[in-house]
């Protein structure tokens, strides 16, 4: 790879950011009028939210599954079985619920939520919509984003319940341990705000970022077969990306 | 919202009025002082080559892209210089008809013809209900109303959006290439559609479109447009036996003329390696 062309992928992917900035204050300035398309909305947070739920509990139970499998055998080498069901939760609350959610839902939400919109773009539907005086970004747009907001938290609180569940299964009902120190030790130690609202908290930030990108790379997606086959991938490369990457901050400043 | 109370706003003949249109995109001029005017009630065609600019004449008239210099004045009102709100409330009263319908695909028929009054109308459901099955009505469509665009073949859903652009008695209709893909039926259904609107209504109509025999046969006016100006203008039979190497190209149909055959290149001797063999 030359020099230039280095050069011009980075300062395409800083033009990027910019132009993704951009789009986020568009959106958020179009929130206000969006409010009168709360159908839109709430027809919006039942496709991210209602229908990502299969995925996102049955994901939830298994890695609440395999996590208690695990940590029991890790803490078994120190003699702590009995800090199974407070290690479990903690690291669903703190940690995996809100990521995996996110990911999960970028993956089956953002990718649709791209090809939606990129195919809207290519049909004309969003200068159509233009055409009718109806702002396409309040919308079409800011519901999509707003939706993510408001759906990754409740997602990520199934994804918990069914996670703790999984760990329940395994560690008491299977492994044995007994079932009022799996939850004593949980809830004597899980607090509702350094742990379940921090958490919930990622949960929204990846819930408007993942919701962002999506809605960003359907916008500006070029409008071919091609193009749309091209945002959907980089909605999901990006997300994943950017999850992680919050994800450290947010941890830290948190913490 | 019709024709009535925008007469009185525009003492002007012309609704629409293009002087000295200047665009660029990209490297490519689109438009080189470009100046037209489409009278009040009239259908006009606008014909050229294509990749003249034709459906970007179109979004000038509508806003959707701002020229470089140069003034565009649809019923009185400076597009480019319209504020966001003033420009949505132009549109209102502009009817768009794109290439390809351009119909919301999660939306029966029905609701699609029924989006613009549900967004800039409260009116009760019952008389929504009438306005927008009066509208099927006029394009033949009632009976298909509860079915999904998906079902619909290319004609039907042009005749679709033709019933979306006029669910507002809009004073302007804006064709893109409304022919394109039909079959001579539904090419016929939607040229008499045109002409009932513009005589019944009193819609001035702008269409773009490449059909000599159906322009022939609804527009008042052709103005034909190359090379970023227009190069020729007129009743359309009267064009039709002008006398101008463009109109002769473009009626006659000739492969290579003003508009040459070949698209711009390096000497075709010199790619293909024979000027240097000839040294």
């Amino acid at each position: 790879m030359n020099a230039n062309l280095r050069r011009n992928w980075f300062l395409q992917g800083i033009a990027s950011v910019g132009d993704c900035g951009l789009f986020l204050v568009a959106v958020l300035g179009a929130l206000p009028k969006s409010l009168r398309y709360w159908r839109e909305t709430c027809r919006q947070v039942w496709f991210v939210g209602a229908m990502s739920l299969v995925i996102v509990m049955t994901c939830g139970l298994f890695i609440g599954m395999v996590l208690a499998l695990q940590l029991y055998y890790t803490l078994s080498i120190f003699g702590g079985t009995a800090a199974l069901g407070t290690v479990v939760a903690l690291s669903l609350f703190r940690e995996l619920g809100p990521v995996v959610t996110a990911l999960l839902v970028a993956g089956r939400a953002g990718t649709a939520v791209t090809a939606e919109i990129g195919l809207m773009r290519a049909t004309d539907q969003l200068d159509a919509m233009g055409m009718m005086a109806v702002d396409p970004m309040a919308y079409v747009a800011s519901p999509r984003f707003l939706a993510g907001v408001i759906a990754m938290p409740l997602l990520a609180c199934v994804f918990n319940a069914m996670g703790i569940f999984g760990g329940h299964l395994v560690g008491v009902t299977w492994l044995g341990l007994d079932n009022g120190t799996f939850w004593g030790n949980m809830t004597s130690t899980v607090s509702l705000q350094r742990d379940i609202l921090d958490g919930l908290y990622k949960s929204m930030v990846f819930g408007g970022v993942v919701s962002l990108i999506a809605v960003f790379q359907g916008y500006t997606a070029p409008p071919t077969s091609e193009g749309v086959a091209y945002s959907t991938t980089r909605t999901v490369v990006f997300s994943s990306i950017v999850i992680l990457a919050f994800d450290f901050v947010m941890t830290a400043f948190l913490t | 919202m019709n024709a009535v109370p925008a007469n009185q706003k525009a003492p002007s003949d012309a609704l629409v009025q293009v002087r000295g249109l200047r665009t660029r995109i990209g490297a490519k001029v689109i438009f080189d002082g470009l100046d037209l005017d489409v009278p009040r009630g009239s259908i006009t065609a606008i014909m050229g080559p294509s990749g003249t600019g034709k459906t970007t004449l179109l979004r000038h008239l509508t806003g959707q892209l701002r020229p470089d210099a140069g003034n565009v004045i649809v019923d009185g009102e400076d597009v480019p210089k319209l504020s966001r709100h003033a420009l949505f409330g132009l549109r209102e009263r502009i009817g768009f008809l794109f290439q390809n319908s351009a119909l919301l695909t999660d939306f029966s028929v029905f609701e699609n013809v029924a989006f613009p009054l549900r967004q800039h109308a409260r009116l009760p459901e019952e008389l929504l209900r009438n306005i927008v099955l009066t509208k099927l009505q006029a394009v033949g469509l009632r009976g298909a109303a509860q079915l999904m665009p998906a079902e619909l073949s290319g004609g039907m859903a042009r005749r679709v959006a033709l019933a979306r652009a006029i669910v507002f008695d809009p004073m302007l209709i804006l064709y893109d290439e409304p022919f394109v893909g039909l079959d001579p039926i539904a090419l016929n259904q939607v040229l008499r559609l045109i002409r009932t609107l513009n005589n019944t209504l009193g819609i001035t109509s702008i269409v773009v479109a490449h059909e000599l025999a159906a322009i022939r046969q609804v527009a008042d006016r052709v103005y034909l447009i190359a090379n970023g100006t227009l190069v020729a203008q007129g009743a359309p039979d009267e064009l039709a036996h002008q006398d101008s190497p463009w109109t002769r190209q473009f009626f006659g149909g000739e492969a290579d003329g003003p508009v040459p055959f070949q698209y711009p290149a390096p000497d075709y001797a010199t790619e293909l390696g024979f000027a240097e063999r000839a040294r």
